[in-house]
């Protein structure tokens, strides 16, 4: 179950002016947290942001020898650019950790997983690198982004997942391929590679595309999504998505990661 | 000292006067984890109707300036499931609950009343006349004080159970939409239900929010429900109130008590923090202890106004 308690921040690691890593003190959230899990985050006192945020955990690990949450966080509005400015020490309300998480358990030592990023949809699957690795797991990692600085924490994958499985693309070719993370998937499903279970975390754009190959190919997914959130835990029904079954599921409670068969991708 | 936080509200005696209110506190059992149901005073559970309701489509909420808008659409489980489903639960762990009812129709609001029917695990019904988020129904009652009456008369023959009325503030004139629940035999009144907003996506040109408007919530409308409360408080001094809008802290809470709410329900502060409302009932006995007041109903109805002068022209 979820816990609601106060971290300290511990570091703010900024990778360029839209993007850094906050790493919190790990509370007992931390020994709870599975990949794919979200916590929710309230950026300081006030009003001014209203509401907690959202973001995946994207990481469980240690600053300097103390247990840490990591959040890779992309600055979008008032909630992600105030949360970048909190001081060493500051306490920070966190809720989680929250959602259903990836489906791993079922993963055998043979099976071949995919990892599909697109932007700060990275998020989700920095923990699930490191427990795919610590599984003995092998994965690969096709990771896009509009430049090279929409990709990040490449030396983290590379190290979890080996670099020879670390694939990338890029709008503009500053790194890697230049085209679209759906491209570079394309390509090694054309290959013959068979995955057991593609997991991917992105923007709907991306979802839609890859949502269509992996039905083409018959390839199971675990889609990471993404929502405006006021509660996090299923009560104010703002998250949903719709389903092909007709209702409205919550991406906070019957999420965040999916089946992309279960969503109704013509009405999202 | 120890503070008398019980509260007389019409036929019902609450433990105290810190409810939560419908829509911000799902059926309750998603927050037992967080908190002690049987604290509370009462729970007010999200707006039940007839069959099953999916709700709007996304986008269905954003944040605004100390608030947020949604257009959820009432999307909800039916009255059926939740009887069978969520409400032993809920009377298992202490909870008071508050069915909170909508329909489309007459007819719908009192089918769902005639299924809850004498169920004593259900200690009041309160009536949504005031969601702004569905294209029938809800506000075409709140809107306007015939209507409501005519509605408020059918409910209150179908039940025998404490009837409240949830008004909309989105009117010119909350007294005369009271009075007409009032006189058409609610035993109490909710006020506020969520003011109707907009907030536009400038690069697309777009509402935020799929079903254009939305409802707004959150510390922003608390002057407004303050206000309103008080004035219904003035024209008809005896009628029970649940207070609501923008209860963030004690003071908030203390504050709706003194413009003459006899309780308040707590609402989207539930989604900032889920333990809010119990840690309330500490903080109001707290509060009460620190000024001096030995029962908080009497903080009810005592706010001190000075005559308004006519207009001065120089």
């Amino acid at each position: 179950m979820a816990v609601n308690e106060s971290l300290r921040v511990l570091r703010t690691i900024h990778y360029d002016e839209h993007h850094y890593s906050l790493f919190v003190s790990a509370g007992t959230i931390g020994p709870k947290t599975k990949p794919g899990h979200f916590a929710m985050i309230q950026a300081g006192e006030g009003f001014r942001p209203y509401l907690r945020r959202a973001f995946s955990i994207a990481d469980v690990t240690k600053v300097a020898g103390v247990p840490a949450l990591e959040f890779v966080v992309k600055i979008v509005g008032v909630g992600t650019a105030a949360l970048a400015r909190f001081a060493e020490g500051t306490p920070l309300p966190v809720l989680g950790p929250l959602g259903v998480p990836f489906p791993i358990d079922d993963l055998l030592p043979s099976d071949r997983v995919a990892l599909v990023a697109g932007g700060i949809g990275l998020a989700p699957l920095v923990l699930l690198a490191r427990t795919l690795a610590a599984r003995g797991i092998a994965a690969d990692l096709f990771y896009g982004g509009r430049n090279e600085n929409d990709v990040l924490k490449r030396a983290d994958f590379e190290r979890f997942l080996g670099p020879h499985r670390c694939r990338y693309a890029t709008d503009d070719g500053s790194l890697g391929r230049r085209g679209r993370v759906t491209e570079l998937f394309t390509n090694a499903l054309a290959g013959g590679v068979r995955y057991r279970r593609v997991y991917a975390c992105g923007p709907v754009a991306m979802f839609r595309a890859l949502a269509e190959l992996l039905a083409e190919a018959k390839l199971e997914g675990s889609f990471a999504m993404e929502s405006e959130m006021a509660c996090g835990f299923g009560v104010c029904l703002g998250c949903v998505v719709p389903m092909v079954d007709g209702r409205f599921a919550t991406i906070c409670k019957e999420g965040p990661c999916v089946s992309p068969a279960q969503i109704d991708w013509a009405r999202l | 000292m120890t503070v008398d936080l019980s509260t007389a509200f019409g036929r019902l005696r609450l433990k105290n006067p810190i409810g939560t209110a419908s829509g911000t506190f799902g059926y309750g059992l998603e927050f037992a984890h967080y908190l002690d149901l049987a604290a509370l005073g009462a729970i007010s559970v999200k707006g039940l109707s007839f069959r099953p309701c999916h709700g709007n489509p996304p986008p269905r909420i954003c944040e605004t300036d100390a608030g947020m808008l949604n257009a959820i659409g009432l999307q909800n489980v039916g009255v059926d499931a939740f009887l069978a489903e969520k409400l032993p639960e809920l009377a298992r762990l202490g909870a008071t609950v508050i069915a909170n009812v909508w329909g489309d129709t007459e007819d719908d609001y009192v089918a769902v009343v005639e299924r809850i029917g004498s169920d004593r695990r259900v200690a009041a019904i309160e009536v949504n006349v005031s969601c702004p988020n569905v294209v029938k129904g809800g506000m075409i009652f709140g809107n306007n004080p015939e209507a409501l009456a005519a509605l408020v008369k059918r409910i209150r023959a179908a039940t025998g159970h404490p009837l409240v009325v949830k008004l909309s503030p989105n009117v010119t004139d909350i007294v005369a939409c009271a009075h007409a629940a009032v006189d058409a035999g609610a035993d109490a009144l909710s006020l506020i239900n969520t003011l109707v907003g907009l907030a536009i996506d400038l690069e697309r040109r777009e509402p935020k929010i799929g079903f254009t408007t939305g409802g707004l919530s959150g510390p922003a409308i608390r002057p407004v429900a303050l206000r309103m409360v008080w004035e219904v408080r003035k024209a008809i001094p005896k009628i029970p109130i649940f207070g609501m809008g923008g209860i963030e802290t004690v003071e908030h809470v203390v504050e709706f008590l003194i413009a003459g709410a006899n309780a308040v329900q707590i609402g989207t502060a539930n989604f900032r923090d889920p333990s809010l409302a119990s840690r309330l009932v500490g903080e109001l006995a707290a509060w009460c202890e620190d000024h001096g007041v030995a029962r908080v109903s009497d903080l009810v109805d005592t706010l001190r106004t000075r005559p308004r002068p006519d207009h001065e022209f120089a």
